[in-house]
């Protein structure tokens, strides 16, 4: 169990020291193996990981992943989770019925409407939702082809709810917000598109340092 | 590249260690047990240090066979030099030490 857990972490260290760093991360395992012979392989293994922790900044491919990671489980992630919150609670809580704007309220058969256009607009909410957890899913692969069709693709979703919203006359304000936030989110992945870039013609050079 | 600040107590443990057999291949795991640093600590140091041209590092082929080789390290000419500045005005058996070696 211990040499497992072991065994892991020094997996995890790999993994955060990166391309550059690769030949200390091939010294570490070996003495690694040294450290095992004595029975301490798990400290050894923890420092390891502490050390490679300490690295990632230091280094452009580090400080990538990072950021990255941040961008993708700092921002993406709640960003979905909010969606689905939101979406959850519109059937149960009077957010649908505060959504009514003074038309709607004034006029039963536009109000009738807005309530029938409740399950199309849960569907959307929920599929920006899916779209964020993608989204965050290929920012942390690096895949920015993809990054950019989720993006566009949620950039469509919200332009649709925008639009739905409008004709059915229904007052939300918070999809203002949602858009800003969206807005926001899609420059930050253009960045971390556009630094991965930058990186991909330096990591090279680095590597060949 | 030239180093201004005033080495940490690990580093100059770690330069001590090194510098008692300078033209010798440490081994990061001896390394830990002469100067009782952990990995966590030895390692960063290892690499800033062979980034900033004290130490070179070399994979040497085992003294057993059949055994994968070990990353060793040694200090360079400017390592002996910081070496010797660090322990210059704390020890001068120890200073004098790093000239022989």
């Amino acid at each position: 169990m211990k040499a497992a857990a072991a065994r892991a972490v020094m997996i995890l260290t790999t993994r955060c020291l990166g391309k550059t760093r690769h030949q200390w991360a091939r010294a570490m395992q070996i003495e690694f193996e040294a450290a095992a012979a004595e029975g301490k392989q798990l400290p050894f293994a923890i420092g390891c990981f502490i050390a490679a922790c300490r690295e990632i900044p230091a280094h452009r491919e580090g400080r990538l992943s990072l950021a990255n990671h941040v961008l993708a489980l700092g921002f993406l992630v709640p960003m979905a989770a909010a969606q689905f919150l939101y979406a959850g609670s519109l059937p149960y809580s009077a957010d649908v019925h505060g959504m009514l704007g003074p038309a709607g309220t004034q006029n039963p058969y536009l109000a009738g409407a807005q309530l029938a256009a409740v399950p199309s607009l849960l569907f959307l909410w929920f599929t920006l939702g899916a779209a964020h957890l993608r989204l965050a899913w290929v920012v942390l692969e690096r895949d920015w082809s993809r990054a950019f069709n989720m993006s566009a693709m949620i950039v469509a979703g919200t332009a649709t709810l925008a639009i739905y919203t409008g004709v059915l006359f229904l007052d939300d304000a918070r999809l203002i917000l949602h858009a800003a936030a969206i807005a926001v989110e899609l420059v930050a992945v253009s960045a971390a598109a556009r630094w991965h870039g930058i990186s991909a013609t330096v990591l090279p050079e680095e590597l060949a340092r | 590249m030239p180093r201004n600040r005033r080495p940490s107590k690990q580093m100059v443990l770690l330069l001590e260690a090194l510098a008692a057999r300078s033209q010798h291949w440490h081994h990061g795991y001896e390394l830990m047990k002469e100067t009782g640093l952990k990995s966590g600590t030895l390692y960063p140091l290892l690499m800033r240090m062979t980034d900033q041209g004290f130490v070179e590092a070399e994979w040497r082929e085992p003294s057993q066979p059949g055994r994968p080789a070990r990353h060793a390290y040694r200090l360079t000419a400017a390592g002996i030099a910081l070496a010797r500045d660090t322990a210059a005005p704390q020890d001068t058996l120890f200073s004098l030490k790093v000239s022989l070696a």
